[in-house]
């Protein structure tokens, strides 16, 4: 437990989603390279549990965002289930980031104004 | 189906097991590859293991957050595509009309049949156990024969597969007088003792009839009265218990209410009140081995018993009283043997089933003709969801190409079809409501006052929600298979331009041809119909319908009892009371002519007695007879061929007189010999003084207008035998009959209050009485023909329509060119009778077949009959002629320069 940093934050809702889209739109992964990734891309900031990308995973892969196969890669001889995303799951991913986005900017604009003048 | 399962699946089942496999197999290869991070930064592989499922948190309740992932996503999806249906529904609200009507009435028609043929067929009495009831049908020589109470009773004593047995005698006008009240009609219904113990039905108040109250020696006399009754004209007053009612003059006491849930052993008739039946029946009729009185009989089946065992032993039993080598029962068969006679043991959930026996098979026939009008509606939806789904072949491709899965895309057309069916379903169901009991109404047996309450049970809305899912089934599914299976990343290149699959062309004629085929079976089904109505209606019936109004009337004073004659003075009393009651009619205004007869015409009673010819009185005969004043054959139309009518002057006392029909002539008087003069015996009581044949009256009908041959029948003046009339006919000027009807009543009082009146009709509507069944057929068959019809019509326009649409291309090019507008006009019509023509070769086949289901039903046409067929064949083509015209008028319109700019 002294590995982590002490000032993790709680993911907001719907959230996960969208930065799982995010993750696979650079390529297919498994459960565990996206855990990873996010991991490391936060530098351990996000408390992910690896455990609740599941969930989000197959809520992605019914609404048809992500597809899923059972795949070996090249290095092992062991299959994983590889996730990547579909047209549909671009398209939701562009809505969602836009609509991070414009949230993101109105918390700002509230948070720290722009001083006019 | 898959597309139900998965729903299903995601609602209520577990996920596949399969599934469930696949995500711990998902599960364990992460904490494995977890584990082998963690022992690559240095942990013992204890330690590593360890590290991976904390790292990874909770599994239990990953794997139910999953579960429910499965779950929420599907119900989720299916919310969608129903505001997404609803949404696109509403955007084309003709289309949304059209279809969700043409199913409402498709459902409501089979919910609306069903719910009367429920009442009248298969419901089971409310009473415990009813699949324990039998009915008992005697049998002679296979027909259907009656039982005599002496025979019911000792079957009753010696029976042991029953663990009772009760007779009914339903007397539908029972006259009874509560308190002080003036006595008046009350249905009513002369019950064995064991009556309520063997239907297993308790008293709301008081208590029910029991044996004891079944004593034929005893003077007092219990009476229950239905609780129906108890509330509405007794006022629910407590204090009927213990009080009196005077039934057919005897003095009874009502000593209690029956159970609220009870109302009948008969589906349609419901008593007011039950009196036991020995102390209310003459003890000569009770004696009587040849005069029956019995509605029925009913038992209960012991525990150990099946309904075959009772047959046997309760036929044994019931030839063991026959005698061998007896004079039949029946006029004109040869003498019976105890084999001769059965004992069949129905199923008696139902009751006694006098009413489903005549309208069940009508009502069976009609339900499945609302089923193929249903069936048609069906078809006709997915027709128009087809047609509409082509129009949308560009969005469905678009949709595609952003990556909704195949299954999705069945998905949101199957909740289409599903939403216009559910709405369809939710109107029909109230049509079925509203018309249900106008239905119920038609259902009437000729004198009896019988009604159903067609109220929707549990088996209604089954059937109206196997409505509804039928056609959900084949107005969403149908449509979603078909076009999902099309390659839509072809359609994406070039839709709305091409000509279109083919085969998805192909299925939406071959939709509208079936919808063709089932409409020429009904109307081709209804036109039999008509045209045996129209034959009935043709036939000459001996007398004249027109302007006659009939009152039913019962002559309630007290008289001799059965196979008793009256005392000379009382019939003296009687003669002169029906005389002056005859010509007091007579002297009404708006009366052209009045009488009174013993039964009348149409009365759905025929009576007759053994007679014979004085010269050869070894020839006893069976006729038919009837007692009449003398105006009778002047009011109801019948023409006096020779000799003379009866006067006034044929009373008690003066020769005795009699007017034979020609039938009885031709059968009964020996060639050559002349009738007028001839003597007749009627062998009624003790009476052999003979009668004389004074006159011929030309053969008519007398109780259905399609008896083949007539029966020799015979009259005698009411003023010189002791019978009580029941029928007065009264022919009226034209607009009088309001006016002659209540005089008519007035008189009838004034002359004697025991003269009550029953009913009031008239002989026109007595005569279509009689083919009530036939009339309730023709009718549904030709409203539902006549839907189908237009259902069919709605399917062609929409199909062709939809062709025009997309071939404008094609017929633009043909314009081109030059080619003529009417070719383009003939080409369309060429298409719709294509189409009609092949329905008609699917369709004769069936027509005929439905036909010979007719058969019964039919009078002087054959089930083959080509004239309806013929003309159900023309009906159909002009209307598809007349539902391609406007389609095919808009193809050559298409301007050609437009047609090909739109590329």
């Amino acid at each position: 437990m002294g590995t982590e940093p002490p000032d993790r934050v709680e993911l907001l809702q719907g959230t996960l989603d969208m930065l799982i889209l995010k993750t696979l739109l650079l390529g297919p992964a498994h459960g565990h390279e996206i855990a990873k990734h996010l991991q490391r891309t936060t530098e351990n900031v996000l408390q992910v549990e690896h455990g609740s990308l599941y969930p989000a995973l197959h809520r992605l892969e019914r609404k048809e965002w992500v597809k899923s196969k059972w795949e070996t890669p090249k290095d092992r001889n062991r299959e994983f289930k590889y996730y990547r995303l579909t047209a549909a799951g671009k398209k939701q991913l562009l809505l969602e980031e836009s609509r991070w986005k414009q949230l993101a900017d109105a918390i700002a604009r509230v948070m720290w104004p722009v001083k006019e003048g | 189906m898959r597309f139900w399962r998965s729903i299903l699946e995601r609602m209520s089942r577990k996920p596949a097991a399969s599934e469930e496999e696949d995500f711990e197999r998902e599960l364990r290869a992460h904490l494995d590859l977890e584990a082998e991070d963690q022992q690559a930064a240095g942990l013992s592989p204890g330690e590593a293991r360890y590290a991976a499922a904390r790292a990874f948190g909770n599994q239990s309740l990953v794997r139910e957050d999953v579960r429910a992932a499965w779950r929420n996503v599907g119900i989720e999806q299916l919310l969608q595509d129903f505001r997404y249906a609803v949404r696109g529904l509403r955007r084309s609200p003709a289309f949304a009309a059209v279809a969700i009507l043409s199913l409402a009435l498709g459902i409501g028609a089979a919910t609306g049949v069903f719910s009367v043929l429920n009442a009248v067929v298969l419901q089971p009495l409310p009473v415990a156990q009813p699949d324990r009831l039998v009915v008992l049908q005697p049998e002679l020589r296979n027909k259907r024969f009656v039982l005599f109470n002496p025979l019911f009773e000792e079957l009753r004593r010696t029976q042991r597969s029953l663990s009772g047995l009760f007779a009914v005698s339903d007397e539908p006008y029972m006259k009874a007088a509560f308190g002080r009240e003036n006595p008046g009609f009350v249905r009513g219904s002369l019950v064995s003792g064991n009556y309520f113990r063997v239907l297993g039905v308790s008293a709301e108040l008081g208590r029910v009839l029991t044996e004891e109250d079944d004593d034929s020696s005893s003077e007092a006399c219990a009476a229950v009265v239905s609780h129906a009754y108890w509330t509405s004209a007794l006022h629910a007053d407590h204090a009927v218990i213990g009080s009196p009612v005077v039934v057919r003059e005897k003095a009874c006491t009502i000593v209690g209410v029956a159970s609220s849930s009870f109302r009948t052993h008969e589906p349609g008739y419901s008593p007011d009140l039950w009196v036991p039946l020995r102390p209310l029946t003459d003890p000569k009729l009770l004696a009587s081995r040849s005069m029956a009185f019995f509605s029925g009989v009913m038992g209960r089946l012991n525990e150990d018993a099946t309904t075959t065992q009772a047959a046997i032993e309760l036929t044994t039993l019931f030839q063991r009283m026959q005698v061998v080598n007896e004079a039949s029962p029946r006029p004109g068969e040869p003498p019976t043997n105890p084999s001769d006679f059965r004992i069949q043991v129905l199923p008696g959930a139902q009751g006694l089933a006098s009413v489903a026996r005549l309208f069940g098979r009508p009502l069976t026939l009609a339900f499945a003709v609302a089923g193929i009008v249903l069936l048609i509606a069906g078809v006709n939806v997915a027709n128009l969801l087809l047609a509409r789904g082509y129009a949308r072949t560009m969005e469905l491709a678009t949709r595609a190409a952003l990556g909704a899965g195949r299954a999705r895309l069945i998905r949101m057309l199957a909740v289409e079809g599903t939403v216009v069916a559910a709405a369809g379903g939710v109107l029909g169901f109230t049509v079925a409501w509203l018309v249900a009991p106008t239905l119920a109404k038609a259902v009437s047996p000729p004198a009896r006052p019988i009604s159903f309450d067609p109220s929707p049970d549990i088996r209604v809305f089954a059937v109206a929600a196997a409505a509804t899912l039928l056609a959900a089934l084949l107005a969403g599914i149908l449509p979603a298979f078909r076009l999902s299976g099309r390659d839509l990343q072809s359609s994406m290149a070039g839709a709305g331009r091409t000509a279109g699959s083919r085969s998805g062309k192909h299925l939406g004629r071959v939709l509208v041809a079936a919808q063709f085929a089932l409409s020429l079976l009904l109307v081709t089904s209804a036109g039999l119909l008509l045209r045996s109505m129209q034959r009935v209606l043709a036939v000459d019936p001996g007398f004249d319908a027109s302007q006659v109004v009939l009152l039913d009337v019962r002559d309630t004073e007290p008289a001799a009892r059965f196979g008793e004659t009256d005392s000379t003075a009382q019939k003296a009393r009687r003669a002169a009371r029906y005389e002056l009651l005859e010509r007091r009619l007579n002297e009404q205004p708006g009366v052209r002519s009045a009488s009174l007869s013993w039964l009348g015409l149409f009365g759905g009673s025929y009576v007759g007695l053994n007679t014979y010819d004085v010269e050869e009185p070894e020839k006893t005969r069976f006729t038919l007879v009837d007692y009449v004043t003398p105006r009778y054959f002047e009011t109801i139309g019948m023409q006096l061929r020779r000799g003379r009518g009866f006067t006034e002057a044929d009373r008690e006392g003066a020769e005795r007189v009699a007017i034979v029909n020609e039938a009885f002539v031709r059968q009964r008087i020996t060639s050559g010999r002349e009738a007028i003069g001839r003597k007749l015996v009627m062998t009624y009581a003790d009476d052999r003084r003979p009668f004389t044949i004074v006159g011929v009256v030309r053969d008519a009908k007398y109780n259905d207008l399609r008896e083949r041959e007539t029966e020799p029948m015979l009259w005698v003046p009411l003023a010189q035998v002791s019978v009580k009339l029941t029928s007065v006919a009264l022919r009226v000027r034209p607009g009088s009959e309001q006016a002659v009807t209540a005089a008519a009543r007035s008189v009838l009082t004034a002359v004697s209050p025991d003269l009550m009146v029953r009913k009031i009709t008239t002989l026109r509507a007595q005569v279509d009485q009689a083919t009530a069944r036939e009339r309730l057929l023709m009718r549904l068959s030709s409203g539902f023909g006549g839907l189908a019809i237009l259902l069919a019509a709605v399917g062609l326009y929409g199909s062709l329509a939809y062709a025009v649409t997309r071939r404008t291309r094609e017929i633009g090019i043909r314009l081109a060119p030059g080619a003529q507008r009417n070719s383009v006009v003939r080409l369309m019509l060429r298409e719709s009778l294509a189409v009609v023509a092949a329905a008609i070769l699917v369709g004769a086949p069936l027509s005929l077949a439905a036909g010979t289901l007719l058969k019964g039903f039919l009078f002087g046409v054959t089930a083959y009959d080509p004239i309806a067929l013929l003309s159900g064949g023309a009906v159909l083509s002009l209307v598809a002629v007349l539902a391609a015209f406007a389609p095919a008028r808009r193809a050559s319109k298409v301007d050609p320069v437009l047609a090909l700019r739109c590329e």
